[in-house]
Formats: C-alpha cells, structure tokens, sequence
C-alpha cells in the first residue's frame, strides 16, 4: 500500500486528475484548484455550511473532507447543480439572503431537502436548514423561500 | 491549508489497513471526518499518518434475530433512513434524529467516529451504553469485541489501541423492542448536548430490566439498571436520585462548569425514567 497525493474524480461532470498536497481540504480544491468560487470558506470547524457541495448527490460540508478522500467520487457545487431555478427564484423574491455568503449552502441544502420531502412543514424546513448559519440571521426569508420554491414546485 | 504534513494512504482491505496501523505509531484514522478534520485544520493534531477508512466497506448495518450490527463507517443519514434501526433499536434511531449539524454533516458523520472520539457530552457513548453496545477492534492480528463499560475507558479515551481500528459496533437486540426514550439537554439548535438521558426496558421477557444510562453527567457514561418488577412513574425520582448517586466526578467543560450537570441530570433522568414507566406494558 503506497501514500498516495493523486486525486481523481470529477468536479461538474469535468475529470480531475492531478497531485495536489494532501492537506488541501476539499473546499480548498473546488475553490483553488477547480477555481469554482461559488463555495465559500466559512468556519473551518463544521458549523457553518457555508462550504456545502454535494458529493455523489448528498451535501456535504467540503471543510470536513480531505480533498484526497473523494477519489472516483462525483462533486457538484452550485455552479454545476442543474436543478435549483426554483430554489434561486425563490430565494430573490422572499429575500432569502442578505450578505449572500450563507446562500450556496443554504440553496444547495434546501434543494436536498426539497428532493426528500416536497412539501416540507416549517420545522422540516428549519431542521433541515439547522447546520447551515445565516450571520445576518436572516432565517425567516430562508424558511419562507424554501416554503415558495416547495410551492412553485408543486404548482409545475 | 492544514500546517503540519502527513502522509495519507486509502486502503482498500482491511488487511492493509491494520499493517499500515501496525508499523505506524502516530497514525489517525479518518472516519467521516467531522472530528478529525477541523482538529487537523486547527492545528490541534499532528498525525504521521492519516488513514482514510473510506474504501473498507465497513458501512453496512445488519440485523440479524439476535442483534443489530452497524459498521463503523455507517454515516449518520444512513442510520436514519435504516428499517432495521427504526424498528429494532428505537433508541437508536431516537438519538440519531436528535444529532446536531444538518444534512451536510448527517451525510458524513459516523456513528463509529463519534464513539471512538469518545466526547463526554455527545450522543453516542451514552446511547451506545445504554444499548450495552459492544465495539469489535481490529489489528494486524485479529480482532476482539469490548462491550461498551470497557471500551468507554474516560475523556476522549477508548480501549482502542493505536495499531485497532473499530470495524463495528454490536446492539443485542430483543425480537420485540421494549419501551424507551432518548433525552438531551442543550442550549442551541448546534450545540453539544449537555447531558444525555437514555432509558429502556432490556432483557428478556422473563426477566426485562429497566436500565438508564446518563451521558455527558461525568468523564463516561454512567449506568445504573434495575429489574422492571412492579416500578412504575412514580418511581422516576427515586430511581434518578440513585442513578444519579452513581455519579462520582462531574463532567465539566467549556459548555457547563462545576454544579450544573449534576443538578440537572437528576431532571433528565426523572424525565426519561418516566416516560419509559407510563409506557402501557
């Protein structure tokens, strides 16, 4: 068994393969390497959610994963995520978003939940939502955009 | 970027990853990451090797009549949306609907990383306990199974050694699951909990027992179990005054200083106590 630093996988569809340091963390590479700067390095501890990708379909905070330990695995950040029109409507008409650095998260979150569960009571939207900070506390537009884009769906 | 270097290998068998253990003393393994990684970008851990447990199919959950088995890499999300933990093991499933964090991090914690950090005020050493969970260690040489008394051994402290890695961990289940309840007391949605009251009916249907088990009150869990008899709710104070008597030293960190855990423990075990009680049986 040899160290390795060689990462593969595909980031939006695009094949990755190169060295890179193992100490880069994936929020790191999808920011630094793949140059996608639509993730954002909140608090480095796991708290916050600003770094939320998805890692084959799930989200996942990317602060919390060693760039390396995504080998053959498919990453979506929101620059690559086909599926939120709703989400981002939504979000703009409720004022979802004040200083906007939460908001990939907190879109790319809702979008997971709104796959599991279309029609999401309020408590089901602020638990899913619970691991995502909002420092301008703006929580009651996110709640009510996730409430909107949940409707529109249903009305589509 | 994480200051200190180290080398990082991804075995792909359990075999190469219990070699790797054995011929490095200052190696970490890498579960979900949740712990592990945030300490390392903190500069909190300096490990000559990180050992990435991704690739050693170790996330299954099996049930079996006897027991319900969860691999160590099982994530958090998977155990929720787990049949055979929802039905099986209520209290399970109970205290991972109450994990903090969201679905970012749900989708990668694991229940065996959580165990094997050991964190006094957590979720799983005192859920683990109660269940009378036993975590099966694997080294280079074979492997061995350390029910939960022995295993949670103090702060941040497991029986595991350097060169074992946790491959996963046993629930004894009954056919039918008695009565239970899972209560934690925290100050903020993404807090840690303070304390932890985990309480069931266990054994067989000749002899069930009523078993609580207090986390985050002290350095480990504390268990106290009594034979169900004719106890009822009116016994839940009681029943918590001595339970919570079994409290030597008191837990205290950042979140909760000297007094406060052991006075509201005893609450937290009346409650869950008596839940479990008023369950028609």
């Amino acid at each position: 068994m040899s160290c390795t630093s060689r990462l593969r996988c595909t980031i939006n569809g695009v094949a990755c393969d190169r060295e890179i340091d193992p100490r880069l963390l994936l929020v790191e590479a999808v920011r630094d390497v793949a140059g996608l700067k639509g993730t954002r390095v909140g608090c480095l501890t796991g708290d916050c959610g600003a770094c939320t990708v998805r890692i084959d379909g799930a989200v996942v905070k990317s602060c919390l994963v060693l760039a390396l330990s995504v080998e053959d695995r498919a990453i979506t950040t929101i620059e690559g995520a086909g599926d939120l029109t709703e989400i981002q409507h939504a979000f703009v008409a409720e004022n979802g978003f004040q200083c906007g650095f939460c908001t990939t998260g907190m879109v790319l979150t809702a979008a997971e939940l709104l796959r599991d569960n279309p029609r999401p009571s309020e408590a089901e939207i602020r638990r899913a939502i619970s691991g995502n900070l909002c420092r301008c506390t703006g929580y009651d537009g996110i709640v009510a955009a996730v409430r909107r884009a949940a409707e529109a769906r249903a009305r589509a | 970027m994480i200051r200190s270097r180290y080398r990082f290998a991804r075995p792909a068998t359990l075999e190469e990853a219990t070699a790797l253990l054995a011929a490095e003393g200052g190696a970490k393994v890498l579960g979900g990451g949740s712990v592990l990684v945030p300490a390392l970008s903190a500069g909190l851990e300096d490990p000559g090797l990180v050992l990435d447990s991704g690739r050693l199919g170790l996330n299954r959950i099996e049930a079996t009549d006897r027991a319900v088995t969860i691999g160590a890499g099982a994530t958090y999300a998977a155990l929720g949306a787990s049949e055979a933990v929802r039905t099986r093991v209520p209290l399970l499933a109970a205290m991972v609907a109450e994990v903090t964090g969201g679905p970012g991090l749900w989708n990668l914690a694991t229940l065996g990383g959580a165990a094997c950090h050991a964190n006094p005020a957590s979720d799983a050493p005192g859920c683990l306990s109660a269940l009378d969970a036993q975590f099966r260690l694997a080294c280079a040489t074979g492997s061995r199974l350390v029910p939960a008394a022995d295993f949670f051994r103090a702060p941040f402290l497991t029986a595991r050694r350097p060169d074992e890695i946790l491959t996963a961990i046993v629930l004894p289940v009954a056919a039918r699951p008695g009565p239970s309840r899972y209560l934690k007391l925290k100050h903020a949605a993404s807090s840690w909990p303070i304390v932890t009251a985990s309480c069931l009916v266990a054994g067989g249907p000749g002899a069930p027992r009523l078993r609580l088990c207090l986390g985050g009150a002290a350095p480990v869990p504390v268990v106290a179990e009594w034979p169900l008899g004719s106890l009822g709710p009116e016994d839940a104070a009681r029943l918590a005054a001595d339970a919570c008597g079994r409290i030597e030293t008191e837990w205290t960190d950042e979140l909760a200083g000297p007094g406060y855990r052991r006075s509201v423990a005893v609450t937290m075990a009346a409650r869950a106590l008596r839940s479990v009680l008023e369950t028609p049986r």
